[in-house]
């Protein structure tokens, strides 16, 4: 575990901080740029070097007439990369009999996918092309939901 | 590095916001006492199947120790969830 943060859980079990002093603390040993608001997600780090990325975002912006809910309603997700890439090596662990009936349900349903050649490389490529990615969707009225997908 | 904490956050306009601090640390303690079982389980999946347990167990505990740093946040109309895991 990383010192600071065990100092600041010591410091949270002994009661000498409260939770919300022991988040703020948490959230200062935070890489900076993440700034936690849609707005000020300006992608710091998409001009940098890409290899560096630590981080995907995903943004979405999505007003009610796409999600049936009152209000404008967004979502800010941030994931490790290496999480990601943890979750590409699953694809490793699907027994090499199953791959040619994945590959075939697959590409019925319109994702042309080889699984077995899936891995940890082609996580990288996509990155590497991922620079800052937005796709806007149509609502039925006109209105309009905004994705936002980019490495940081 | 496994996660410690997932911090869950709802702040509404409404009413007077929720924290909770969940220490995922604690479960270590069932996962310790279901450790026999997990190692039947495996080995089961070593001899009837094609799976690797090694490699099983070496993707699984990389996907557990790389949670730490996920952040999801939902607003929407004054209202705002926040799931961290720290």
């Amino acid at each position: 575990m990383n010192e600071n943060r065990r100092q600041i859980l010591e410091m949270l079990a002994a009661g000498k901080i409260t939770t919300d002093e022991a988040e703020r603390l948490m959230a200062a040993l935070e890489p900076e740029g993440w700034s936690g608001t849609v707005s000020g997600a300006s992608g710091p780090g998409i001009t940098e070097g890409k290899t560096r990325a630590k981080y995907l975002r995903v943004l979405v912006e999505a007003d009610q007439s796409m999600t049936g809910l009152k209000g404008q309603t967004t979502v800010n997700v941030r994931v490790p990369m290496k999480l990601l890439r943890a979750g590409v090596r699953l694809a490793s662990l699907i027994p090499a009999q199953a791959h040619d009936q994945l590959d075939e349900a697959l590409s019925r349903h319109g994702v042309p996918l080889t699984l077995s050649q899936i891995k940890p490389e082609n996580l990288e490529e996509l990155i590497d092309h991922l620079e800052d990615l937005t796709v806007d969707v149509d609502g039925k009225e006109g209105n309009a939901t905004k994705v936002r997908v980019f490495c940081e | 590095m496994t996660p410690n904490i997932a911090v869950v956050r709802i702040d509404s306009p409404h009413w007077r916001g929720l924290r909770l601090w969940l220490p995922l640390f604690l479960l270590w303690i069932p996962l310790i006492l279901l450790s026999p079982l997990i190692l039947l389980v495996t080995l089961a999946v070593w001899l009837t199947g094609h799976i690797s347990p090694w490699r099983t167990m070496r993707v699984l505990w990389a996907i557990v120790g790389n949670l730490s740093g996920t952040d999801v946040r939902v607003c929407r109309y004054g209202s705002r969830v926040t799931v961290r895991i720290l």
